[in-house]
């Protein structure tokens, strides 16, 4: 479904942020990157939703070359994918329910199926009665299950989780990876970059271990290990 | 189509009300350049009317030889009056002439007991010439020269009016110079103020570009709500701007009233509204606008 094929990434100054990558990740998968922090774990999750160019080599996804898509439609590309990150990314001004709708107006999904939608899915995520709250009024975990939500409301093919618990305490650490255990068991792909050892080791799930840009262990039932 | 508008406008007002300071802070700075804007523009028409009105005044009155028939004098009037130059010909006879002297000098008894005392009517018949624009008179005085009816005009009291004329024509050109030259000044300062306020208000929104973009919000669709917020701006401001100028003339009445007599400048406001209104509202939108397009173009980048 997505696959890197001799991928680099240098930035100015010469400086490699991503060399040699050659990787694989099949629909239904569920895989962590880890590395230390500057591995280069984030430069391939921005690669994948083309927030970046590779500087060498191709990326597919769904056998499409991405660098074949143009500016215009990067949006689109976008739609396939939902993306979690360490500090949520909520708009600040828009309650958790405008949050999630935000995620859907932009594909042009009418209003009825926005009211429909939206309600269930942030029921899922235990968020039913906090609807209406700004993110400023949510704890940190409540505001990682709102992004969650807002992935997952389109239903893309790809989540895309960066350091989704790198804010939060244990307990909701534990539960936000649940959250993404779930779904990926209903059929969506995973890909989850973390340094937290114990919430990779728990999903016993595929490992790629990154060291200073480059792919030094790919383990399919693996642990968090330096290699 | 539709769904897309529907949701800029929401998403627009939205934005505009959540972000409560901001949006009044850039109101504000639009609402001080468009009021400085405006009252030079009041200040222009003020002198404009002041202007018009002295126009008014000047005249060039014709006076015919006494020996002159009544048809010939009419016959000149309506010879005058197709000429592009000349905006009014008006026929005073020698009767209204004395009426007029005599009402002019009522309050000097030695004047009325003269003219009693001679019994005939001295005065002429004349034609008051008015133009179209002070600075035709010299034009109209030429043809007056060279007109078949050359023989039968006693005198012109062109001469007397001429140095009024002249320097009202000097007045005219210059207040516009400088009318032009203020409103041009104000502009171009309201025009800098306004579009760094709009980027400071879009710099602090960088962070949801950025969010949008992630969810898959195309550039159009981030775009078009921002220039939405942007036309609010003007449209609010515009509205407030009107309601001070009003109350600030309101309050400058009685001054100007005194200072020039005849012209009434709240009549001037009303009569100017749309004008005025609509100026301010296509400056401040498309201000507005112009700066969101400019300013949220840096974020859209990939």
């Amino acid at each position: 479904m997505i696959k890197f094929d001799n991928v680099a990434k240098i930035y100015q100054d010469d400086f490699a942020a991503l060399q040699d990558i050659n990787l694989e990740i099949k629909a239904g998968e569920f895989i962590s990157i880890v590395g230390q922090s500057g591995a280069g774990k984030s430069t391939i999750l921005k690669l994948i939703y083309a927030e970046e160019n590779p500087t060498e080599g191709q990326i597919f996804f769904n056998e499409k070359p991405l660098d074949s898509v143009s500016r215009k439609h990067i949006s689109e590309h976008r739609r396939n994918i939902g993306t979690v990150f360490q500090d949520f990314k909520l708009l600040p001004k828009k309650t958790a329910f405008e949050n999630v709708a935000y995620a859907l107006e932009v594909c042009g999904i009418s209003v009825e199926e926005i009211l429909e939608d939206v309600p269930q899915i942030l029921e899922i995520v235990g968020l039913g009665d906090r609807q209406t709250k700004f993110p400023h009024e949510l704890s940190g975990g409540e505001q990682q299950r709102v992004a969650l939500a807002r992935a997952l409301i389109h239903k893309p093919l790809v989540i895309i989780a960066d350091e989704p618990t790198g804010n939060l305490d244990p307990v909701s650490s534990l539960e936000i990876m649940q959250l993404l255990l779930k779904i990926n068991k209903l059929g969506t792909t995973v890909i989850l970059a973390s340094h937290d050892r114990d919430i990779v080791n728990k999903a016993a799930k595929r490992v790629v271990v990154l060291e200073k840009g480059k792919i030094i262990c790919d383990d399919v039932k693996g642990k968090y290990k330096i290699c | 189509m539709f769904l897309v508008i529907g949701r800029t406008i929401k998403e627009g007002w939205s934005n505009f009300f959540r972000n409560g300071y901001l949006s009044v802070a850039a109101v504000s700075v639009m609402l001080l350049s468009l009021f400085a804007v405006s009252s030079v523009f009041i200040i222009a028409l003020t002198a404009n009317s002041v202007l018009k009105n002295m126009q008014e005044k000047v005249n060039v009155s014709v006076f015919f030889k006494s020996s002159v028939p009544e048809e010939s004098i009419l016959k000149a009037k309506r010879d005058l009056e197709n000429y592009n130059e000349v905006k009014t010909v008006e026929y005073v006879n020698k009767d209204q002439a004395l009426e007029n002297f005599k009402k002019n000098s009522a309050n000097e008894p030695v004047i009325i007991q003269s003219l009693e005392e001679i019994g005939d009517n001295p005065l002429l018949s004349y034609l008051v010439i008015r133009a179209n624009n002070s600075n035709q008179y010299d034009l109209i005085g030429e043809y007056l020269e060279n007109t078949s009816f050359k023989e039968d005009i006693s005198r012109v009291n062109y001469g007397k009016n001429k140095e009024v004329i002249n320097r009202l024509n000097n007045i005219v050109s210059e207040v516009r110079k400088i009318g032009l030259g203020l409103a041009g000044f104000f502009s171009a300062i309201s025009f800098l103020i306004i579009f760094n306020t709009v980027r400071i208000t879009i710099y602090t929104h960088r962070k949801e570009v950025e969010v949008m973009r992630l969810v898959g919000a195309s550039n159009i669709y981030i775009r078009l709500p921002f220039l939405f917020e942007g036309i609010i701006y003007g449209v609010t401001a515009s509205m407030i701007s009107m309601l001070l100028l009003f109350i600030a003339l309101k309050f400058t009445v009685p001054f100007t009233e005194r200072l020039i007599p005849g012209v009434n400048i709240i009549s001037l406001y009303f009569s100017n509204f749309a004008m005025i209104f609509g100026m301010q509202i296509l400056i401040g939108s498309f201000l507005g606008m112009l700066s969101s397009w400019f300013a949220i173009r840096k974020y859209l980048k990939i």
